[in-house]
């Protein structure tokens, strides 16, 4: 009996040990769990942008995502894209008339009011040559011309589309102006931000037309013709070689594909005096395209604490280096790049290269970084083995998500539930309107336009086990039903200024979607008198 | 290198065994009639318990504090609810065999 009793209270008390060591080991397991959940939030080693990729930059396996023949709907007549049909382009096509037109007219009104005063030999052209201040928008007054009065190709352009004309010219004559009195108000604000932004300038224009620069080697007085070509033991084995340099040269994602000629702008061609239409050069046969990511915090924190400009001097760089290795292994090519130019439109090359597949928002999403990322191509006669275009699901997403719609401060992002009535040059794909999306460009502070749509896609998110795995189960669904889950949990959870808030004072507040990081805090490291429009006023 | 990653993920294997043997004490001292698919349900609700607290502080870490919080929150009160069930369900055996 003794003996029963002492095993049985033997028996509780190691019992008890093991409840208590238990209810302890729960304890210290949810706070290692916890505690290691903030680890990995904190990783930078998973942060998509440029500094952090690290050499895995292309880390999704593209096979099991690719598919056999377009990765678009032909729906009509296909043709080339007009040069005048980017608002981006035309951009310095209307900041030429609008100049012109100016000089025009302040040259009519001083030579009135000197010849009012009897001072009457004074040439025009002298008038002209006093008056032309490029950014004080406010004096000079509205002055954009008529739609009639542009020349070809703009001509034509605004008879087709007179809203465009009508956007064109509320840029010139309100928002531009605007911007100039916010610059007064806010700029100081700024300060960093635009040093940051303006730091990553470069530009190498090309000057001469694609059968001479195309085939020439170095710039100025060592330029010299590129040297037989050498010649690769497959095509196979010749695109492996060119992947890995041009992630060497700083590309995170490279895909290669044939350019097809409706990619190419039509009057418009680097190098080339003439801006008449022109057949796409025969040597531009294939095309290699890669991408390079934005500095993670910066990008949190756009629009104006954000830039554009890191992510595209890096992939101008990347292209010029690829260029030259190109050419020095006796091959044609030519870069087309965000501060070199382009001749070609980058999203469809882009789709075909299967670097990832167009959103809603019009740009193109990759497995890896999102719309995280730059592009630049270049353009070649090296004969090389072309890769699939690939589907990971992002149209099926973006049917549902719009968040890219409902957090654009133009507005300029469709709300359809599909893109079945959106055909543009006989393709069928995501349209946006570029010309709203533009202005807001122009209105936004800091280094100078949007990036939200960019910021706010959920296919741009760090590397970490939660986005992956969500990633991961999103790509394998094909129910929907875990697309539904995570756009509820992201529209749910995570708070996000307003459209509204984005846009300029009195109607926003000049609203990032992040916070900016410490060191792009004016109030932190310099003496200066700031007032932060984010805010609130 | 030692970093702080791997000391917890040490912890956190550590710490699995006491917590077995604890569940194994406790299903004992409350007199639970624990069967294989009771254990199965008990382990996918503390697995998920785990997941969600992994989840929340991810996104904390990450900068999304106010989701992070707010997600655990939610999630907490989805695991309370289900625990009270899953409590009923180990109790309800307990009781019959009382």
């Amino acid at each position: 009996m003794a003996k029963e009793n002492e095993k049985s209270g033997n028996s509780v008390s190691r019992r008890d040990f093991l409840k208590a060591g238990g209810a302890v080991a729960v304890g210290v397991q949810i706070g290692a769990v916890a505690g290691a959940g903030l680890a990995a939030g904190r990783d930078t080693s998973t942060l998509t942008g440029w500094q952090h990729l690290g050499d895995n930059t292309q880390f999704v396996n593209r096979k099991p995502l690719e598919i056999e023949g377009l990765p678009y709907k032909i729906v009509g007549t296909t043709r080339r894209c007009e040069y005048v049909e980017s608002p981006f382009s035309r951009s310095s096509l209307v900041m030429r008339a609008t100049m012109n037109a100016r000089r025009k007219k302040q040259a009519s009104e001083e030579l009135d009011t000197q010849q009012s005063d009897f001072v009457k030999d004074i040439a025009p052209e002298q008038v002209q040559g006093e008056s032309a201040p490029v950014l004080d928008h406010q004096k000079q007054g509205p002055a954009y011309p008529e739609a009639h009065e542009f020349p070809e190709p703009m001509l034509g352009y605004y008879k087709e589309h007179p809203g465009a004309y009508e956007l064109d010219k509320i840029r010139m004559e309100e928002i531009l102006p605007q911007r100039s009195e916010n610059e007064k108000k806010y700029g100081t604000h700024y300060k960093l931000i635009n040093a940051w932004s303006s730091a990553w300038g470069t530009s190498e224009p090309i000057t001469q037309p694609p059968e001479i620069s195309d085939f020439r080697i170095g710039g100025g007085r060592r330029s010299r013709p590129i040297p037989e070509s050498v010649p690769f033991k497959s095509k196979k084995l010749a695109s492996e070689l060119i992947k890995k340099v041009t992630h060497h040269f700083g590309a995170s994602m490279v895909g290669i594909t044939k350019l097809n000629p409706d990619w190419c702008y039509n009057h418009s061609l680097r190098g080339s005096k003439e801006r008449g239409s022109y057949d796409v050069p025969e040597h531009w046969k294939y095309v290699i395209a890669f991408g390079v990511p934005h500095q993670w915090e910066q990008m949190e924190s756009n629009p104006g604490k954000g830039t554009s400009s890191d992510a595209y001097s890096r992939s101008t760089i990347a292209a010029r280096r690829l260029e030259n290795f190109i050419k020095s292994l006796g091959y044609a090519a030519r870069r087309h790049s965000p501060m070199d130019g382009y001749d070609i439109i980058g999203v469809p090359v882009l789709v075909d290269a299967g670097l990832g597949q167009q959103g809603r928002h019009g740009v193109v999403i990759t497995p890896e970084t999102g719309t995280n990322f730059r592009a630049g191509f270049v353009t070649t006669n090296m004969p090389l083995e072309i890769d699939k275009p690939i589907d990971f699901g992002v149209n099926e997403f973006c049917q549902d998500c719009k968040i890219c719609a409902e957090i654009c401060p133009s507005q300029s992002i469709s709300y359809e539930k599909t893109n079945e009535d959106m055909t543009t040059r006989g393709y069928r794909h995501w349209e946006i309107n570029q010309t709203t999306c533009f202005n807001f460009w122009m209105q936004s502070m800091g280094g100078m336009g949007c990036r939200l749509c960019l910021t706010a896609c959920p296919y741009s998110r760090k590397n970490n086990w939660a986005h992956a795995l969500a990633r991961k189960i999103d790509t394998d669904d094909p129910t929907g039903l875990v697309d539904n889950a995570l756009i509820w949990n992201q529209k749910t959870f995570f708070d996000t200024p307003d459209a509204s808030e984005f846009l300029p004072p009195p109607d926003g507040r000049f609203a990032n979607y992040h916070e900016a990081p410490e060191w792009l805090s004016v109030e932190k490291y310099l003496d200066i008198n700031t007032i932060d429009p984010s805010k609130g006023l | 290198m030692l970093t702080s990653k791997m000391i917890l993920a040490f912890i956190i294997g550590v710490a699995t065994l006491p917590v077995i043997l604890g569940a194994s004490a406790w299903a004992k001292s409350l007199n639970l009639q624990m069967k294989w698919w009771k254990w199965t349900l008990l382990a996918v609700w503390y697995i998920l318990l785990i997941f969600f607290i992994f989840l929340d502080f991810t996104f904390i870490g990450e900068g999304e504090v106010s989701a992070g919080w707010k997600m655990l929150l939610f999630q907490m009160v989805i695991m309370i609810i289900l625990g009270v069930g899953l409590g009923r369900l180990l109790w309800h055996g307990r009781l019959k065999s009382s």
